[in-house]
């Protein structure tokens, strides 16, 4: 089983999960609320995280969710919704509030 | 005064398995899958009967009626599943509606395959399913009723698991033996497996509603009873159509 590596800053917490897991997994591997998932549909924004290293690591967005990050504002390219991203590689990202 | 609200799916959300632990379960689940699909092929009659070049027709045509006949079954039991689960996990019961959503209804794929080898839908809804169908989605009751929802959601990981690693190479034969055109229905549920990750989809749920040792220890045991009643199935079947008609005085 290959882990990869999520870091979420602020706080800087690192986080390993088997390759291909759904982002949602980090909400039960800390006590922490590390990002704050909501519908986990992609479809209410709570979890919009910048990706700040690894973009590629995290799955292709489909255009809804594209689609919805732009009705959101977050318009570049470097913004994804956390609940809709699966980790393949080392990554790392910060929640939306922090930005 | 005491809260007396109960079954709401809160208290503790940690998962009993961390996600590493779920994947490594997983790997050995599949393992023991990988097993009993060997087994299946030893002991079930005309098991492979689908893989091969001659299909017997009403082999197929009834196994086609009871697939759609299941479906429609299960998918009731199915839905009772979504309260029992939302009582215990709120995640899994979402990710077990998504999945139901998709599988809702995937019994008119069959039927449309029906349709296009002489069996029309009202020949389909004037056959009565099998027992061994009808004790299946009795088994769902009973599961729902005196065991909780695990056994349902361990049904579905046994048939998307063995649908996603077999159902391309029974495709295949079925595009030579019956015809690529006729089995447009099996096809496009084939694609819905596959690409939509459905066993990935139902572990997701599994992986929440796993609360101890003993949780681990009954899903397994599900997915050998489970075996064990579709084998009555497919045993019924070739009872019904290969051997009756072996047994046809020439």
């Amino acid at each position: 089983m290959t882990l990869k590596k999520l870091t979420v800053l602020p706080t800087g917490t690192e986080i390993l999960l088997p390759a291909g897991s759904p982002l949602t997994e980090v909400e039960y591997e800390t006590p922490e609320r590390l990002i704050p998932f909501g519908c986990r549909s992609g479809s209410c924004g709570a979890c919009v995280i910048e990706v700040l290293e690894g973009s590629g690591h995290l799955g292709e967005p489909d255009p809804d969710e594209l689609d919805f990050l732009e009705d959101l504002g977050r318009t570049g390219g470097s913004h994804r919704l956390a609940c809709q991203c699966r980790l393949r590689g080392d990554a790392t990202v910060r929640v939306a509030d922090d930005i | 005064m005491p809260n007396r609200v109960t079954n709401a799916g809160y208290g503790d959300r940690t998962p009993f398995l961390t996600a590493t632990a779920s994947a490594a379960l997983r790997a050995e689940i599949d393992k023991q899958l990988d097993q009993q699909v060997l087994e299946w092929y030893a002991n079930v009659p005309e098991a492979a009967h689908l893989e091969g070049k001659n299909v017997d027709s009403a082999y197929y045509k009834r196994h086609l009626i009871e697939t759609a006949w299941r479906i429609r079954l299960l998918r009731v039991a199915e839905a009772k599943a979504l309260v029992e689960i939302a009582k215990r996990s709120p995640e899994a019961a979402q990710v077990w509606a998504n999945y139901e959503q998709e599988e809702m209804l995937h019994d008119e794929l069959f039927i449309a395959d029906l349709e296009k080898v002489g069996v029309s839908r009202e020949q389909f809804l004037d056959t009565e399913p099998y027992l061994s169908t009808k004790l299946l989605s009795g088994y769902f009751s009973y599961l729902l009723d005196h065991e909780g929802p695990l056994g349902v959601v361990a049904y579905s990981y046994l048939v998307e698991y063995v649908n996603v690693k077999l159902e391309p190479k029974k495709l295949q034969a079925l595009k030579e033996s019956v015809g690529e055109s006729n089995i447009g229905g099996q096809i496009n549920h084939s694609h819905t497996d596959i690409n939509d990750d459905h066993p990935g989809e139902v572990w997701a749920a599994v992986r929440h509603l796993l609360r101890s040792e003993d949780d681990i220890a009954a899903f397994k045991r599900y997915l050998r009873e489970h075996q064990r009643i579709l084998a009555q199935y497919f045993e019924e079947l070739y009872l019904d159509t290969i051997a009756g008609a072996e047994k046809q005085p020439a």
